[in-house]
């Protein structure tokens, strides 16, 4: 599609919010799956949590593909190939740190064959946990739905309980005994001298 | 520097297989223990490793489990421990037999066994990325194994640095990378 058709397309009629919903309900990820949190990622696609109700297909090829979902630990090997996979996903396309690892080096912080992810492809969305829990996959390709839709920002607000009515009363501090009379007359004789 | 010697061995105990590894070794066997796990253990020198290896695989010990090495930076040695074991001998498969070699730290070489022992060669390999020592006679040395070919290099001299050695300076990334 030529620039000048593209944008005609986008701006003058009015795609854009069809483009964008049209790529919010298909991200596709490619799985770069390098160690354990890729275990969770499985579950995340299986029927318990089936994240394709929020278009989340996991693909085969790249070239098709518009998510990288970092699972685990990136080594400097490992860079290179995780560089070479971002590069083959054609436009818009969007990458997710998914565990300790993939944040900031996790178990491997400080390494001297780990590398960070943010210092390969930019990142769209961090997980943290150890491994995440497909719940915070979930979420965080909710987060990328709002970060399309123009809101980012986290998607789930923390709610505060008030656990005091379940939780047993504090202990209270044990009383002080009182001071016995003798004592108290050491301590007076103890500061006249 | 600490006056503390390198563990040579675990302390010595009595092992079923003891009287066969003696008789294989001969003068080669210079001490032995038993580890916690009940394994037997012995200590060779270094120049006699390939006679050993070949008398250990006559014993009917057909693999290498695992070659480590050990950095004594104080003692300025290198602790290689090698674990024999066996898939095929009906008495050897719940035995493992841990052979030790010292080698000085600063001239870390030491035969190959990977003619005797095909399983040892990739272990060699990791052994000589990681620590430095040199496998005379294995076809691999001086070649990148595992490790990027680009990290762990010194940028001064261009030669290779080996990160499983005590003096190794990892990278500090900082408290928030
Ligand atoms: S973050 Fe935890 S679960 Fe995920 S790859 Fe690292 S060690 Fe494994």
């Amino acid at each position: 599609m030529s620039q000048a058709l593209r944008e005609f397309l986008m701006k003058k009629a009015r795609l854009e919010k069809v483009f964008k919903w049209g790529v919010r309900w298909s991200l596709w990820p490619v799985h770069l799956v390098t160690s354990c949190c890729g275990v969770e990622v499985a579950h995340t696609s299986a029927p318990g949590f089936d994240a394709e109700r929020w278009g989340v297909l996991p693909f085969h090829t790249m070239r098709q593909s518009n998510v990288i979902i970092v699972e685990g630990t990136i080594t400097r090997k490992m860079a290179r190939v995780l560089r070479q996979v971002y590069e083959q996903m054609p436009e818009p396309k969007y990458v997710l740190a998914m565990g300790a690892c993939a944040v900031r080096g996790g178990l491997f912080w400080n390494s001297y064959h780990v590398v960070q992810v943010d210092t390969v492809v930019p990142v769209d969305v961090y997980i943290s946990g150890c491994p995440p829990t497909p719940e915070a996959v979930i979420r965080a390709f909710i987060m990328l739905h709002n970060k399309i839709k123009g809101k980012p920002g986290p998607y789930v607000e923390p709610v505060k309980v008030d656990l005091a009515p379940y939780l047993p009363p504090p202990p209270k501090p044990p009383a002080k005994p009182a001071p016995q009379p003798q004592q108290q007359q050491q301590q007076q004789a103890q500061a006249a001298a | 520097m600490s006056a503390r010697a390198p563990p040579k061995c675990p302390p010595p105990g009595d092992h079923a297989l003891l009287p066969r590894v003696k008789e294989a070794l001969g003068p080669s066997l210079l001490s032995r223990g038993v580890t916690p796990e009940g394994h037997l253990c012995v200590v060779v020198p270094p120049d006699k490793i390939r006679e050993v290896a070949q008398a250990v695989k006559n014993m009917g010990f057909d693999h290498v489990l695992s070659l480590s090495a050990v950095d004594y930076i104080a003692e300025k040695k290198f602790l290689l421990v090698y674990v024999f074991a066996s898939y095929l001998s009906p008495e050897l498969k719940n035995q493992l037999l841990h052979v030790r070699a010292e080698i000085p730290r600063d001239s870390p070489r030491i035969a190959s066994i990977a003619d005797i022992y095909p399983s040892a060669d990739y272990e060699e390999r990791e052994c000589h990325e990681m620590f430095g020592i040199w496998f005379e006679g294995n076809p691999h040395m001086g070649k990148r194994f595992l490790l990027d070919p680009d990290c762990c290099i010194d940028e001064k001299t261009g030669k290779p640095l080996y990160p499983l050695r005590k003096d190794f300076k990892v990278p500090d990334w900082g408290l928030m990378g």
